[in-house]
């Protein structure tokens, strides 16, 4: 078996977390304030495309990057919008959203499909650890966006663990009321936090579109990550610093298959590693159902509940 | 200060109920007009080529009538799971596994068998098909709690892949052996083909099932005593643990219905347009739509018929739209309008439950006492 191979793939399986992270992230500080956003596939794919229609007009990627995130976060406002202010059913607000933004960018996007770009992002290489055997390849030989991946799992973690506003926003998922009655304002806390969310869904969705693989494809660009990274949020138990390992899991899943191919190992048919991160997290659900691991490992207690004061 | 406040309605107003989400649709497509100027299309004319496509001719309304079909079983699938309060995200998946099946039994079964009998087979197997893979998550969902939005989403993708390794991974019972090239699906057999009852679209057999369906399921949902557990348990899980209602069962039962539907769906597409496990051609994403139409159709299935029409006329406009020589844009505004529609109705509905209040110079309580004090 080529080693080398391996630690190719375990590179590029980092890298193809990268976008998977950093809309769980996003996903779990929304979920973590209560609200429930089936939208993320859609803020991703509207942040891919604006993205991508950004690099291709004027060739700055850090500019496109940051209209990828502006636009997630426009769908996000729409959301919380819909859910918070308006009190409607957060599952189909969520589902509509993902269904215009699907629209939206493939609407974009049919006239540039197939198009690639000149610019990216570029992957660098850590003086020092960089030339490391194995190690360097696979951990410091990795693009900006992905390192600032990693120090972000770390900030989201602090800040819901670690801070006062962490604590309230921990308490407006778990008991709004409580939180209303300390005087936080639900609603406010809320509408933040999808909108964080839609920030960073929108930055993986532009990853996708300038990393990696620069360019538009009409049917891969993001093809069903934003569902992949909500699936996440929950195997990681609402945890950031699972969702980082958990999303290593599912990219080597998603990556291994073609150096298991590339090596002709058949011992582990495709559609098993194909299927592995859903049925883990088919599985993770099951398990934390059982009487005491949903307290310990649950989704916040108020989650999909839309809060008013006078009506509870 | 002037500051609005929503009040919540005491009795919903009948007119409010047609007219808010008439006035939602009416908003949202003049969003869509918005969008076509703002991307350089004319909006007048896009829109009057696609209500013309879609409901202007014969034609239209067949080809509509053929696209709605597997949108009314996936509609009522949501809906009878949303009459409990229970949200049946995997409406897709469940399509995919009734087209697993009902592929399936026809190759195996329908070779010389007559019409009746193999129209018969696609569909029980499609529905057994759904109703396979919707029930972990109901199981879980009734003995468990665990909740059946992620479940059943899950398994959308766990079917979407095995979809791909059926027909391109693996020599399956479903590939067609002979297919040269680019990997197929075997055909079924001539039996299980639905006849079509006008050229060129896709009404078939399936329309008067699905128009039964909706019947059979407003009987159960809205006439049985199992229906009125059904909503008993949706509006006050408290109140259906008190009067002895066996919550388990009725869940685990109206779930299996879902799934059946949904599997139905699947079993559309493969008797009356694919003839074959199609992997590509079935991913139209009809699955959730269908949770779309039972959302602007509140779970009611006469609704959802309804809607199901006109988002079906929707899609098969954008399919024309796509065609048409003078306009030329891309099918995907279908997809958008949609989503538009849906987000407007909802945002509106706000208005069909809550009266906003606009007061000037009101002090609220907290800022009286403060004064006070």
């Amino acid at each position: 078996m080529n080693s080398n191979a391996w630690i190719i793939s375990i590179g590029a399986s980092l890298a193809a977390a990268t976008p998977i992270v950093l809309a769980a992230l996003g996903a779990i500080l929304h979920e973590r304030a209560g609200v429930l956003n089936l939208g993320v596939e859609g803020m991703m794919l509207i942040g891919a495309v604006a993205a991508f229609l950004a690099a291709d007009a004027w060739g700055n990627v850090w500019l496109a990057l940051l209209c990828g995130i502006l636009a997630g976060g426009s769908l996000a406002i729409i959301h919380s919008l819909l859910a918070v202010t308006f009190r409607a059913n957060q599952i189909v607000a969520g589902l509509a959203l993902t269904i215009f933004g699907t629209g939206v960018a493939k609407y974009l996007g049919e006239p540039v499909n197939g198009v690639a770009i000149s610019t990216s992002i570029n992957e660098i290489k850590m003086p020092f650890v960089g030339n490391l055997p194995a190690v360097g390849r696979v951990l410091f030989q990795q693009d900006v966006l992905t390192y600032a991946t990693w120090a972000a799992v770390i900030l989201v973690s602090l800040y819901i663990n670690r801070t006062r506003l962490g604590l309230a926003l921990r308490a407006v998922g778990e008991s709004p009321a409580t939180a209303d009655a300390q005087g936080i304002s639900v609603a406010r806390v809320r509408h933040v936090h999808v909108l964080l969310g839609g920030l960073f869904a929108g930055a993986g969705g532009a990853y996708q579109a300038l990393a990696r693989a620069p360019g538009w494809n009409q049917e891969a660009t993001t093809n069903g990550i934003g569902w992949i990274a909500l699936s996440l949020v929950v195997f990681a138990t609402w945890r950031p610093g699972r969702a980082l390992f958990g999303a290593f899991i599912f990219g080597f899943a998603i990556r291994s298959q073609f150096t298991f191919q590339a090596q002709g190992i058949t011992i582990i048919p495709s559609l098993v590693l194909d299927i592995l991160p859903y049925a883990l997290t088919i599985i993770v659900l099951i398990v934390m159902s059982f009487g005491t691991a949903r307290q310990r490992l649950g989704a916040p207690a108020a989650l999909g509940m839309p809060f008013v004061r006078d009506e509870r | 200060m002037i500051s609005v406040k929503l009040e919540r309605r005491l009795e919903r107003k009948r007119f409010l109920v047609v007219s808010v989400p008439a006035m939602s649709i009416f908003a949202a497509l003049v969003a869509g007009a918005v969008f076509l100027e703002a991307t350089g299309r004319p909006s007048g004319a896009v829109l009057s080529h696609m209500a013309e496509a879609a409901f202007g001719s014969m034609d239209g309304i067949t080809n509509t009538l053929g696209t709605c079909t597997p949108l009314i079983f996936t509609g009522l699938a949501a809906a009878i799971a949303m009459r409990m309060g229970l949200y049946n995200i995997g409406g897709e998946g469940q399509l995919y596994a009734g087209a697993i099946a009902s592929s399936g039994a026809a190759l195996a079964w329908t070779q010389d068998a007559s019409t009746p009998f193999a129209i018969t087979v696609v569909f029980v197997a499609g529905a057994v098909g759904g109703m396979v893979w919707i029930l972990i998550p109901a199981l879980a969902r009734a003995f468990l709690g665990t909740s059946e939005v992620i479940t059943t989403l899950m398994m959308v993708f766990v079917a979407d892949r095995l979809l791909d390794y059926l027909i391109l991974g693996s020599d399956s019972y479903w590939r067609d052996p002979l297919s040269v090239g680019f990997p197929k699906g075997e055909r079924i057999p001539e039996a299980a083909q639905f006849a079509k009852w006008f050229d060129g679209s896709l009404v078939t057999v399936a329309l008067p099932v699905a128009v039964v369906m909706v019947l059979v399921v407003w009987a159960i949902g809205w006439r049985t005593s199992l229906g009125f557990e059904m909503k008993v348990i949706g509006d006050s899980p408290n109140a259906a643990r008190y009067a002895g209602i066996a919550q388990r069962r009725t869940i685990v039962v109206a779930l299996l219905m879902s799934g059946a539907l949904a599997g139905m769906a699947g079993a559309t597409e493969v008797g009356a347009r694919a003839y074959q496990l199609d992997p590509g051609g079935l991913r139209l994403s009809l699955g959730f739509t269908g949770i779309v139409v039972a959302a602007l159709a509140r779970a009611n299935p006469f609704g959802a018929a309804l809607v199901a029409f006109f988002l079906g006329g929707l899609q098969s406009a954008g399919r024309s739209i796509q065609a048409a020589s003078d306009v030329q844009v891309p099918k995907s505004l279908a997809l958008t309008l949609q989503g538009t529609i849906l987000l407007f109705v909802l945002g509106g509905e706000i208005f069909s439950r809550y009266r906003p209040r606009v007061a000037f110079n009101a002090a609220t309580p907290h800022e009286r006492l403060g004064a006070e004090a």
